[in-house]
């Protein structure tokens, strides 16, 4: 290598750059602009008060914070249902002046006012949700409204028991403790806050109605012809917002002790701004309780902090203004851009050298060199099939593969003419196989490796692996499973190809030419998957040696196969058996005679593989080139290679017509006969191997004759 | 009979409303249309005059509602200009500097507004909150000292309730203002063109803009006249005051705003309502305020009242013109 | 080692003593007074929190203790919750709780109850708690400023005294609104007064809301409804240029006398002047800020522990009319911030 490829490799293949583009998928980065406005925030109010960050000063000063925090939960929680509430603020002041007359006036104990406190919340919201959710009235007007009369009902009720509740004599050492004391320095308000906020949290994110309130907000009419209860989902926000606003009134009423004319005004301004700045936006789905939070923190921290230092009348608002107008502005730009910089910055090629290939052109006297053998197969399901990437025989002769709609077809012995649909997978079946109780195993495209009984029961085996910590993209998950075998003690070995592009961008992974794939082990006795092998370049086919005690495994943009051996005295060594061929190598089968058969899905040029060595041009092609222009590899023409055990070439079968074959992606030997499939054909081709055992089967040689 | 009731839309249930409060007042309320017997229509002037700020104000909105919008930074805008108009005013600065000066910054907020929602893609409601905030903290904290601004001796604001009286009728100017604001909106929105592009966007914007209306263009134009109609309403509650009392953008007068146009049928998703409908939320308003004020309510029972009533008419809408899931537009609110 | 440490320490000793006599021969030749005064008051705290800082009253009170507070020693320094009653919470949880506290605050409270909490909590702090203008239901250290009921009155005998001539005696109120203690006291000071006089009649007494185009309607419609008032009774200043307005407008400046209370800045003087208004019981804004100074050093020096004083001390007031006007009666905010009273 030149000094230049050397100083490339340095560039390309060891600064992180891609993690930019890992790190933009997370969705937590929608958080990312709030994010930085808080610390902001804190900063500049931390530096210009004195004794700001003084645990005494902090703990009181936060109660506030606390009760505001559970108001925004509340209406974030109303605003991701696509819906707004501006009612809190006298939904909160009534709840609070419930608890006060209760308490004081009433003199009942202190729980019975908390639950009053919370009954004014609830009814509120359960109008709100009723006018709202099942009447079907607009949420701004509605609550515009119901928030004028829930003040002039306050307004009048303070005024006519101010006296009384002044002249009371009720206290309360449970009141006291609410209002005034702390535990380990934080007060109650912000402990009743913080668990309010983590358990919204999470019922928003991982909990049924969490994500109905979300997809009600998303899209209104989806939810509703998904089935989904859109006008008790609605009503059911409402009720959550007025319980929040409940519990808020009656932690005022505490540390106030009272209710006076001046409580919760223009609250709703505030909580409404708050859940803004935070980034949630409004008409609902795109948001998060976080986001709230910290929109709160944001809108409390600077009108005190301005009331604190003392600027000029005016001056909080100025700043309010500018603050809701910058965040919002940035959060709505980012939100709408991120997924741009993301298609920017994702696709990050590393340098990748191949040596010279031996050539696979016909008469070139090569072991590679292709032929027109297979360009005239008898063709099984032809214009009913779409994508059969793997084909396998069973016992009784009769043939399965997968298709693009998610099916696993089953045609019939012994003309292959009549067929059906075996199993309905959902994803795209790619690899297939037959373990020893006769289930038919398939890696299922971005699903799983999954299990298919003879009685077409699916079974879900796998769908993940240990996380890797260290991995930022989340590697845990089985985002192109491609193919699988099983070792004789039922052991699955299977292939997941990439980690960080799908099934379907297989396109980009090879420009990146990035090694992520991985194989993976099953184990049905434990249920558990690990990972073997990684930082393979698209671990594709994988094929059990005759021995039992090792495995076949392509690696396709590395165009190459390795042997591991996973029992037996070499256990754990990887070799390499067969590197820099002409083609990009798919899956892998066994042959009668004790070698091995695999498919090309494509072959190599010598333009991509200069490409390869050149990661900046690929970078720029992927940035600067609208997609068809690209440089890829080609998949235009492919073929079967048949190897032994030593990597010795012993033949290949091509199809230079184009017309049958032209890629292919998976063969296998059953009685004298090779079938082909291939992604990205509608056919099944049945070529008749000169020479082949005519008795040999698969089933056969995997798991002896049937007992 | 049903055939009936499905033409009860709010506009005219509100209308119906208006009527028979109206009615009721006039032949239960002494002084509110007769007094001793005699018909006496300065209380029904001094009803109109009471609304026609408000009403002003609201053409301003309609209009920006009708075209999808909404612009929560009226009355910020109308109160802060002015109050910044006097202050230059008091301070020295010749007369028509000084209006060139409050003008443009009108125009420069209404501009602001217009191109965080049309340009920037900032939902209407958070932009015009932001510019209320804004527009007041600025005014207040760098621009004007305190909360109440006279106006100066001998200014022009405080000769135009002198104009209203010139007429033999004794009509104040803020109905003739109100009244023109009406007519010059009608005339805007049925017999131009841009006054069709609001509808249309209003009705279907992602249609409008496919067809070729200038919709980001027409938003920013929009929020223009807002910010002008509330210049105009802020200058006329200083000629009969003698000065801006900023302490009303705090109030509840913006609700109100939203209220008159509601009420009288302009809806919130936009492209429905004309200027009519500003007319009879203006007046029944109006006639409400009066009534109670002369029944001595307090402010607060006053709000409870109208907002109860605002209530009801959206209740019976909703229930005469049920929303449906199939035809709802997404993210309205 | 331990040696040269005693020998410091008795030097230091013999030190101490011979300084000691000096300051007592000095002390012989003067008033103690100054020493104690300057030693309770150096570097002590005042805050003020009102309810906004954009009226007159308020703006009154800052020059005039700023000026003050300064002058003897201490740290002034005031909030402005803008009239948002949480604010104003806020802003005295954080006062109550700074580093380092502040040793008297002067409040002006919203209504009679929503700061009572935290300001209790003052109190347990040890700092002592001014109330001006606005009662409380709360035992603060002393309140300062006017009688509400008592200033009612006093609108109300100026009322009477501007129906002298009028055929027919009815008089029209607009109030504040219903929550605050300012307004329902005043209202209660004028049913006193008007108890007194048989022949005068309350006809109408709406509410404005403290704003002034509230005051202009409700005022407009009460001259629509009883053209013969002969008097109007404004609660504040600051809403009654509405009033006024629609006196004007509706031709009746000479038949209806308004009356109303105020701070007594420039503006009103004017008004009186130029007959807008009858007559203003003006709030003696500089007596009142004296007053609130004096208070303010008075518990500093008496070292008695926040919450126990309980001092009342009313602000003189008086009707002023045009006839009662002279230079200098009214004040601005420049004429305190430059010194002149």
């Amino acid at each position: 290598m030149t000094l230049r490829e050397r100083l490339l490799r340095l560039r390309y293949n060891h600064i992180p750059d891609h993690l930019i583009g890992e790190i933009l998928t997370k969705r937590w980065t929608d958080n990312a602009i709030p994010f930085v406005a808080l610390v902001i925030t804190i900063a500049i109010f931390g530096t210009l008060i004195p004794g700001f960050f003084k645990p005494a000063a902090l703990s009181d000063s936060t109660r506030q914070l606390g009760e505001f925090s559970i108001i925004v939960t509340g209406l974030t929680i109303v605003i991701l249902g696509g819906g707004i509430d501006l009612s809190v603020g006298s939904n909160y002041a009534m709840s609070a002046f419930a608890a006060v007359i209760t308490f004081f006036v009433w003199e009942q104990p202190l729980w019975v006012a908390f639950i009053a406190a919370l009954g004014v919340g609830l009814t509120f919201g359960c109008i709100n949700g009723y006018l709202i959710g099942y009447m079907r009235l607009r949420a701004f007007l509605t609550t515009l409204v119901t928030l004028i009369i829930g003040r002039a009902v306050f307004d009048i009720l303070v005024i006519k028991y101010s006296t009384q509740v002044q002249q009371s004599q009720m206290a309360s050492d449970v009141l006291d403790f609410i209002a005034d004391e702390t535990v380990y320095g934080v007060s109650v308000a912000v402990i009743i806050a913080v668990v309010i906020a983590a358990v919204a949290h999470v019922a928003m994110t991982r909990s049924r109605p969490g994500w109905h309130i979300l997809s009600v907000g998303g899209s209104r009419r989806s939810a509703h012809n998904a089935g989904i209860r859109v006008r008790r989902t609605v009503f059911l926000t409402y009720v959550i917002s007025g319980l929040c606003c409940g519990l808020t009134g009656f932690l005022v009423a505490c540390r106030l002790s009272g209710a006076g004319p001046g409580t919760g005004a223009y609250l709703e301004i505030w909580a409404l701004t708050a859940a803004v700045v935070g980034g949630n936006s409004l008409g609902g789905g795109r948001g998060s309780i976080v986001k709230g939070v910290m929109g709160a923190i944001i809108v409390l921290v600077t009108m005190n902090g301005l009331v604190r230092i003392g600027t000029g009348t005016g001056a909080n608002q100025m700043a309010l203004g500018l603050m809701l107008a910058v965040a919002v502005t940035l959060d709505i730009r980012w939100l709408k851009n991120r997924h741009k910089v993301l298609d920017e910055v994702y696709v990050t090629p590393v340098h990748h050298r191949m040596d010279d290939a031996p050539s696979a052109l016909p008469g070139s006297g090569t072991p590679y060199a292709l032929n027109n053998a297979i360009s005239r197969t008898e063709y099984i399901g032809l214009e009913e099939l779409e994508g059969p990437e793997d084909v396998i025989l069973d016992r009784d002769d009769h043939l399965y593969c997968g298709t693009r709609h998610g099916e696993i077809i089953r045609f019939f012995a012994p003309d292959y003419k009549k067929s059906e649909v075996f199993a309905h997978t959902g994803g795209f079946p790619l690899g297939l196989a037959f373990d020893q109780a006769g289930n038919l195993l398939s890696c299922v495209g971005a699903m799983g490796l999954y299990s298919i009984s003879p009685d077409r029961q699916v079974t879900r085996l796998s769908a993940e692996t240990r996380r890797t910590w260290t991995s930022v993209v989340d590697d845990a998950r089985l985002r192109d499973p491609n193919d699988c075998d099983v070792a004789p003690d039922g052991r699955i070995f299977f292939t997941d190809s990439t980690t960080r592009y799908d099934a379907h961008e297989w396109a980009l992974d090879s420009i990146e030419a990035r090694p992520t794939g991985r194989l993976l082990c099953y184990d049905p006795k434990t249920g558990k998957t690990t990972t073997v092998l990684e930082k393979l370049r698209y671990a594709n086919g994988v094929c059990m040696a005759h021995d039992g005690q090792s495995l076949f495994l392509a690696e396709s943009w590395a165009c190459s196969v390795h042997r591991y051996w996973f029992d037996g005295p070499k256990a754990g060594t990887l070799e390499v058996v067969i590197k820099d061929m002409p083609g990009y190598p798919d899956n892998i089968n066994r042959a009668s005679d004790g070698t091995y058969w695999m498919a090309w899905l494509g072959m190599r040029t010598p333009s991509f593989d200069l490409a390869l060595r050149h990661p900046g041009m690929r970078k720029r092609m992927t940035r600067n080139l609208p997609m068809d222009d690209w440089l890829f590899p080609n998949i235009n023409t492919g073929g079967v290679v048949k190897f032994d055990e030593t990597g010795k070439i012993l033949g290949t079968l091509g199809d230079l017509t184009g017309i049958s074959h032209p890629m292919v992606t998976s063969m296998r030997e059953h009685k004298g006969w090779l079938y082909i499939g291939g992604i990205l054909n509608n056919r099944i081709g049945r070529y008749k191997i000169p020479d082949a055992d005519p008795n040999w089967t698969a089933p056969v040689a995997y798991w002896g004759e049937k007992p | 009979m049903t055939r009936l009731l499905s033409h009860l839309t709010q506009e005219v249930i509100v209308f119906l409303l208006a009527a028979t409060l109206f009615l009721a007042a006039a032949i239960f309320l002494p002084g509110f249309m007769f007094k001793d017997g005699a018909f006496q229509a300065g209380n029904l002037i001094a009803m109109v005059r009471a609304v026609s700020v408000l009403g002003i104000l609201a053409v301003g909105m309609g209009i920006v509602i009708i075209g999808r919008g909404i612009d929560l930074s009226a009355v910020a805008v109308m109160a802060m200009s002015v109050a910044w108009y006097l202050q230059m005013l008091n301070s020295g600065v010749p007369g028509w500097q000084a209006l060139g000066w409050a003008l443009a910054g009108v125009v420069a907020v209404g501009l602001i507004n217009g191109f965080m929602v049309a340009y920037a893609d900032v939902p209407a409601i958070f932009v015009t909150l932001a510019s209320s905030y804004f527009v007041y903290g600025f005014v207040r904290s760098q621009l004007i000292v305190s909360d109440a601004t006279p106006a100066p001796a001998g200014s022009w604001i405080l000769e135009l309730p002198n104009l209203g009286l010139v007429t033999s009728t004794h009509i104040p100017i803020d109905v003739y203002a109100f009244g023109a604001a009406v007519f010059v909106g009608f005339l805007f929105l049925r017999f131009t063109k841009w006054g069709r592009y609001i509808y249309l966007m209003g009705d279907n914007f992602m249609a409008a803009r496919n067809m070729g209306v200038p919709v980001r263009p027409m938003t920013v134009l929009y929020y223009v006249i807002s910010a002008l109609m509330a210049f105009v309403a802020g200058i006329l509650t200083t000629s009969s005051i003698q000065s801006m009392n900023v302490r009303v953008v705090n109030s509840n007068m913006l609700y109100d705003v939203i209220l008159v146009c509601v009420i009288g049928g302009i809806g919130l998703s936009g492209g429905k309502g004309y200027m009519r409908n500003v007319v009879v939320g203006a007046l029944l308003i109006g006639i409400m305020g009066n009534a109670m004020t002369i029944m001595d309510f307090t402010n607060v029972e006053q709000n409870l009242i109208k907002s109860i009533i605002l209530l009801t008419a959206i209740i019976i809408d909703g229930l005469l013109n049920p929303r449906d899931e199939q035809t709802a537009q997404q993210g309205d609110i | 080692m331990r040696l040269k440490q005693t020998l410091a320490a008795i030097g230091l000793a013999a030190l101490g003593t011979v300084t000691l006599h000096a300051a007592q021969a000095q002390e012989a030749q003067d008033d103690p007074g100054p020493a104690a005064y300057a030693a309770a008051l150096k570097g002590k705290r005042v805050v003020l929190v009102p309810m906004a800082m954009g009226f007159d009253l308020a703006q009154g009170w800052n020059a005039f203790l700023k000026r003050e507070v300064e002058a003897w020693g201490g740290v002034y320094d005031s909030r402005d919750p803008n009239w948002v009653t949480d604010a104003g919470t806020q802003a005295l949880t954080d006062l109550v709780n700074s580093e380092p506290k502040p040793n008297v605050l002067v409040v002006h409270s919203p209504d009679l109850q929503s700061y009572s909490k935290v300001l209790k909590k003052a109190h347990k702090e040890g700092i002592y708690v001014v109330l001006i203008d606005n009662p409380m239901n709360f035992p603060a250290d002393a309140y300062v400023g006017s009688d509400w009921d008592r200033l009612g009155q006093l609108e109300a005998e100026a009322a009477v005294k501007g129906c002298a001539n009028s055929p027919k005696k009815e008089i029209g109120l607009v109030q504040g609104d219903a929550a605050n203690a300012t307004s329902i006291l005043q209202y209660n000071g004028i049913k006193k007064v008007l108890a007194k006089y048989p022949d005068f009649k309350i006809v109408a007494e709406p509410f404005s809301n403290w704003d002034q185009t509230q005051s202009r309607t409700v005022t407009a419609t009460m001259l629509q409804q009883h053209p013969d008032i002969c008097a109007i009774i404004d609660f504040w200043d600051g809403d009654a240029v509405g009033a006024a307005a629609a006196i004007k407008e509706a031709g009746k400046k000479d038949q209806v006398k308004l009356v109303t209370t105020g701070g007594g800045a420039a503006s009103a003087c004017k008004a009186l002047e130029d007959g807008t208004y009858y007559a203003i019981v003006m709030t003696d804004v500089v007596g009142e800020s004296r007053d609130l100074n004096a208070i303010i050093k008075y518990l500093l020096q008496s070292g008695q522990p926040a919450g126990t004083s309980k001092t009342y001390i009313y602000t003189l007031e008086k009707a002023t009319t045009k006839e009662d006007l002279r230079p200098g009666l009214c004040w601005s905010v420049e004429d305190l911030q430059a010194g002149k009273f």
